[in-house]
């Protein structure tokens, strides 16, 4: 072991010996720990003329969570530094502060807390205040949030507060009541006969001031919805509706059309086979605290996608995410296990997995501003029933995983993605794509990905992936190969590379190059990588924010007590 | 109790449901924009909008400007600031014109932003680890309407004469209250009319495209001078001058001189003016 493994130990063992819960004035505390960093190194291969080069060199930033809890109390904070912001994050993490604090207690059926906190109603499509901090998405509310469970099987919440924004508050008020009823509880004789029904119904309202010369602007603006959720057997269903009122927006180009959206998803699973069906229909539905809010900034509601999330490197370059303005969609999915020692599954069995999705946009008919005589700004109607013709994704998707022996399995992976980088990277409206159709920029691909798991000796695993994108459009087609070793607990080495083979430019025919080690110490996990990021673009509403391309040594220290 | 949370959840369910929510059955605002004159100076707005010629939402931005300026006259005053990223500025073949400057990068980096469009509206509510400085085109009007009812704290009487190839700008500012803080300024140069390829909205390329506003140079420096210490009071009368050499590519009948004095620890921007060149 050389020196700088036995500082490295040194560092971790340090941190493992602090890293447990601690007893204090009769509760626990609790705290987790993360610190990130990257030295960034000039490349002139993926970055020409230096525009992306940080001046600082070094970018670090990172967080600590404190948590104390005694009896039916818990309070907490969580202390955030950017010096400054890591390329590919949120430009407004500037600084540091504590950003997150809270008091909380439980008492006569009530679950009070006052300061911050997160919560969901229902899907989200009304409300959902959460933090996803790889994304750097963190729109927690700041006021006071009460739970109550008055009588048997009904849930009550209520919040009011304002959302963070960065490290400001939304100048928009959030207020609103969310109620849950679940009839199982309330009707034993539905839960003997198998069933498990609960309904449940949201109300929100924000205000914000509105001062424009020209319009006159709702200050406060509410939205609503319903939903159910039904369970029988192998069956279950559930359903959402949701409504907003006049809301105009940056999103929505400052129309005043009301909006809606609807979740249908029905499951079945028994005997190893699993089908998923779900639809969706949105129209209109970005909501956020400020209505000129951008981006990831400051919303209010949640609009899950119905496409599966991919977490393969090549078919990650092309995810799909959700197109607030208005999406209609569905999303198929079949899985199956193959019965072990059969011809077919094998000693161990086999699963095979089935998955399709696709969206486009909703039928829209925009009214030319001239001939709004009423000059009501709706912007557009659209009629529920009628399908949109501008194609935003699809992916097909079919996987097979089986374990060959005790020592090696394996899971293959087909996929065919279709992806309009018009709407997806670019942020082009619908509008302007009904104008000009043949201006949008599309992606047709096919992507093979093999996977596989071999244990070497106990303790002992090496993991491979070899990965295939071939299209002619976009970057053009890529290739990945990339090798795991893990000696468990402590130690995890990984390579891998991505090349560019297909790029239209012959100069940008680059390999990505990029090799890790981890080393875990009981709760402490020490990361230290080196590699090259390609550059992408990620747009929401029209503004746009570059995700520069990056090469450099980084480093990520957790630790947790 | 069991009673009681049903009860008290339906008031309160009831209360949201009576004042939360505006519908609104007329958008238009009639008539409201102040078209009153006075020869009193009044407190104006520079915006100051972050764009680039391969950025297809910013001439959503600078049509933005067009309105306001359109309703409020000179009180608004549009500066185009082409500073990057370089996937939105940089030339290429297509897009053969160089709109950057230096100092606008700089500006930019200080600020802090890669976003485009987006802009600062008299750079109100800065802070070193704040984001609230930033706007999107969207909120200019308000933002521009609170400026323009806030109270002038400084007014500026300015004028600019090329004589052969020297430009000359002359500033008299004057403290309409007491200040307790030092005054910076800044004096720049601005050239409209400028014919030059852009992209659209709809993923177009519209080869005559008219550049406004465009920042062409600093002739003090961009991070500003002095005008005045503190303290200051109403009555007081500060005097500066500031000469630069021309650049013969710029066209004076399409330029501008555009004036800001503002206060040194929080960048807020106290009055602006802009004159045309003699």
């Amino acid at each position: 072991m050389n020196k700088f493994s036995l500082s490295l130990l040194a560092v971790l063992v340090g941190f493992t010996a602090v890293a447990q819960s601690q007893e204090t004035f009769g509760g626990q505390l609790h705290g987790n720990f993360q610190l990130d960093g990257q030295l960034y190194l000039r490349d002139e291969a993926i970055d020409p003329s230096g525009e992306f080069f940080p001046d600082e060199r070094f970018l670090g930033q990172g967080y600590a969570n404190f948590v104390y809890t005694q009896g039916d109390f818990s309070g907490g904070l969580r202390y955030e530094n950017y010096q400054n912001v890591m390329l590919g994050f949120p430009e407004g993490y500037r600084g540091e502060g504590i950003t997150y604090r809270y008091l909380q207690f439980k008492q006569d059926n009530l679950d009070v807390t006052v300061g911050s906190f997160y919560e969901q109603f229902g899907s989200g499509m009304v409300f959902r205040s959460y933090e996803e901090r790889g994304l750097g998405y963190d729109n927690a509310m700041d006021g006071v949030r009460v739970k109550a469970n008055p009588t048997k099987g009904l849930y009550l919440k209520g919040v009011l507060g304002r959302q963070r924004f960065y490290f400001e508050k939304s100048p928009g008020i959030v207020r609103g009541l969310d109620a849950e009823y679940n009839l199982t509880e309330f009707m034993p004789k539905l839960d003997s006969l198998g069933y498990r029904w609960t309904i449940g119904g949201s109300f929100l309202s924000k205000y914000q001031r509105g001062n424009d010369p020209f319009l006159v602007l709702p200050e406060n603006v509410a939205t609503g919805g319903i939903r159910t959720q039904f369970t029988k057997g192998p069956w279950a269903v559930q359903a959402e509706y949701a409504y907003k009122a006049n809301d105009p927006s940056s999103d929505n180009g400052y129309i005043y059309k009301d909006g809606n959206g609807i979740i249908v998803n029905l499951t079945y699973s028994k005997n190893g086979l699993g089908l998923i069906a779900g639809a969706k229909r949105i129209d209109n539905m970005s909501f956020r605290s400020d209505r000129n809010g951008s981006t990831i900034d400051m919303l209010i509601n949640y609009l899950s996608p119905t496409t599966q999330v991919h977490t393969y490197a090549l078919p990650a370059l092309y995810q799909y995410a959700t197109q607030i303005n208005g999406e209609e969609g569905i999303q198929l999915e079949a899985n199956y296990k193959i019965k072990r020692k059969t011809k077919l599954g094998g000693k161990y069995g086999t699963l095979i997995s089935a998955n399709y999705s696709v969206v486009q946009s909703i039928d829209k008919q925009f009214v030319d501003p001239s001939n709004d005589t009423l000059r009501t700004l709706q912007g557009y109607t659209s009629d529920p029933l009628a399908r949109g013709d501008i194609p935003y994704f699809h992916d097909f998707n079919f996987k097979v995983s089986r374990k060959v022996n005790k020592r090696f399995k394996y899971t293959a992976t087909y996929l065919n993605l279709f992806y309009n980088r018009s709407v997806l990277e670019d942020g082009l409206g619908d509008e302007a794509i009904q104008v000009n159709p043949s201006n949008q920029k599309l992606l047709n691909a096919n992507i093979l990905v093999f996977e596989g798991l071999y244990k070497i000796k106990s303790k002992h695993y090496l993991r491979g992936e070899a990965q295939s994108l071939r299209t002619q459009d976009d970057r053009g087609s890529m290739a990945m190969m990339l090798l795991e070793y893990s000696v468990a607990p402590h130690w995890f080495f990984s390579v891998q590379d991505i090349y560019n083979y297909g790029n239209p430019d012959a100069d940008q025919r680059l390999h990505y190059p990029l090799a890790s080690v981890i080393y875990t110490a009981g709760t402490s996990r020490f990361q230290l990588s080196y590699g090259r990021q390609q550059r992408g673009i990620f747009c929401v509403g029209g503004v746009c924010r570059v995700v520069p391309p990056s090469n450099g040594v980084s480093f990520s220290l957790t630790t947790s007590f | 109790m069991k009673k009681v949370f049903p009860l008290l959840f339906s008031i309160a369910l009831l209360s949201l449901f009576s004042v939360s929510c505006d519908v609104i059955e007329d958008p238009f605002k009639g008539g409201t924009v102040d078209t009153t004159t006075t020869t009193q100076q009044q407190r104006n707005v520079l915006i100051e909008d972050f764009t680039g010629h391969r950025c297809k939402n910013c001439p959503k931005a600078s049509k933005k400007i067009e309105e306001l300026e359109a309703a409020f006259g000179d009180r608004i005053i549009g500066l185009a600031i082409h500073a990057g990223p370089g996937n939105f500025t940089n030339t290429t073949a297509d897009y053969p014109t160089d709109f950057t400057t230096a100092e606008g990068k700089q500006i930019q980096n200080f600020f802090g932003t890669n976003f485009l469009p987006v802009g600062m509206v008299n750079r109100e509510n800065w802070t070193a680890s704040g984001n609230a400085h930033w706007s999107v085109y969207d909120n200019w009007p308000t933002l521009s309407a609170e400026a323009m009812d806030s109270t002038l704290r400084v007014a500026l009487n300015v004028e600019a004469r090329l004589e052969g190839s020297t430009l000359t700008v002359t500033t008299e500012a004057l403290p309409q209250m007491q200040l307790l803080h030092d005054l910076r300024y800044v004096v720049l140069v601005k050239e409209s009319g400028i014919v030059s390829p852009q992209l659209l909205p709809d993923d177009t390329r519209d080869p005559d495209y008219v550049h406004m506003n465009v920042l062409r140079a600093f002739v003090t420096d961009h991070w500003g001078e002095t005008l005045g210490t503190s303290p200051m009071v109403a009555g007081d009368v500060l005097n500066d001058s500031k000469t630069m050499s021309w650049n013969s590519d710029w066209v004076k009948d399409s330029s501008a001189v555009v004036v800001y004095a503002f206060h040194p620890d929080n960048y807020r921007i106290l009055q602006v003016v802009e004159v045309s060149i003699d």
